[in-house]
């Protein structure tokens, strides 16, 4: 026989939390978008269309 | 010595200290994303402690650790730290080579590009990140307050150019772009990712908030660099020490044991 170690997770989200109700998914899609408009701005820089 | 000239230091300290807590971690469980973190980390690190000395002063080689790290490696080493721990496909092995022999050529560039630095271009006065490239003025456009300026042939044409350390047209700087799209598509694409994958089975909440924390952070940076580069170069230190705390403190959180977490001891017949 060998002795074998895991963990089990119970740690939940908080119901009814207004922050991962709400809050969380809001910035959630802020970063997402802002992370496209950066992604797009260095791609511009890259091809020459924008320039600094 | 002015505010904007002490808080590099600072983001120094928390990133130097960051480092070493991934690194640590590194050292006890061999995982490749805690590797690939922490050398992304010291590079930021150097990065920031680069810009802090050129606030000051100026130094070459400090330059060429500015830019080579703090300007195009860091976010792309932090970044496939997470590509690291998200996907583990013989790919990955692909892209990490790609990713070191990319940025031992933008090392070997970056070298030969530095007997050719403009060093009579750099001023104390304003953030090594809005004077480090030569820039061609378009017709029309003015140069900045204070700016030194030049006529030039550039590529068979008379330009004028707004004067900066690296000269116009080094290949080194074609190169960083690719590094910061990558570094951002996987540090904050995957901060995003993961933070998104808890939150829709609703569990461990810290590792939900701690990506939040991470990507704020990573986005903070990019966006006030960004920013800097367009002429605003007020927020680029304060964004820097903010990212450095954002993504010190989101990364501890996510790596918090749960207290919910109990350890259950199992057996299993031996083979």
């Amino acid at each position: 026989m060998a002795e074998r170690t895991h963990t089990t997770s119970k740690s939940h989200a908080p119901k009814d939390s207004v922050l991962f109700e709400k809050v969380i998914p809001a910035l959630l899609i802020f970063m997402g978008v802002l992370m496209a408009v950066l992604i797009l701005f260095a791609a511009g820089v890259l091809l020459g269309i924008i320039h600094f | 010595m002015s505010i904007n000239q002490i808080l590099p230091f600072f983001s120094t300290v928390i990133m130097l200290g960051f480092t070493i807590y991934v690194l640590q971690r590194y050292v006890v469980r061999r995982a490749p994303h805690f590797l690939f973190w922490g050398i992304g980390l010291a590079f930021f690190g150097a990065g920031s402690f680069a810009e802090a000395y050129l606030s000051l002063g100026w130094n070459r080689w400090v330059f060429f650790v500015w830019y080579l790290f703090g300007a195009a490696l860091n976010a792309a080493w932090i970044g496939h730290g997470t590509l690291l721990l998200l996907f583990r496909k013989p790919w990955v092995k692909v892209v990490t080579a790609i990713l070191v022999v990319g940025s031992l050529f933008a090392a070997y560039l970056m070298l030969q590009a530095m007997p050719k630095l403009d060093e009579s271009a750099f001023t104390t006065s304003k953030p090594v990140s809005e004077q480090y490239g030569t820039k061609v003025l378009e017709p029309g456009q003015t140069p900045p307050a204070g700016a030194k300026t030049e006529t030039t042939t550039y590529r068979g044409q008379q330009v004028t150019v707004v004067r900066g350390l690296l000269p116009l047209g080094s290949p080194v700087r074609l190169t960083t772009p690719f590094f910061n799209i990558y570094g951002l598509l996987t540090l904050v694409g995957g901060a995003i990712w993961s933070a998104y994958l808890f939150w829709r089975k609703r569990v461990l909440p810290n590792r939900v908030l701690g990506n939040v924390l991470i990507a704020a952070g990573a986005l903070l940076i990019g966006s006030a660099s960004t920013l800097t580069r367009l002429g605003y170069g007020q927020f680029l230190y304060l964004g820097e020490l903010a990212c450095a705390i954002l993504m010190f403190a989101g990364f501890r959180l996510a790596a918090r044991p749960q207290p919910e977490e109990v350890p259950q001891v199992a057996t299993a017949a031996a083979d």
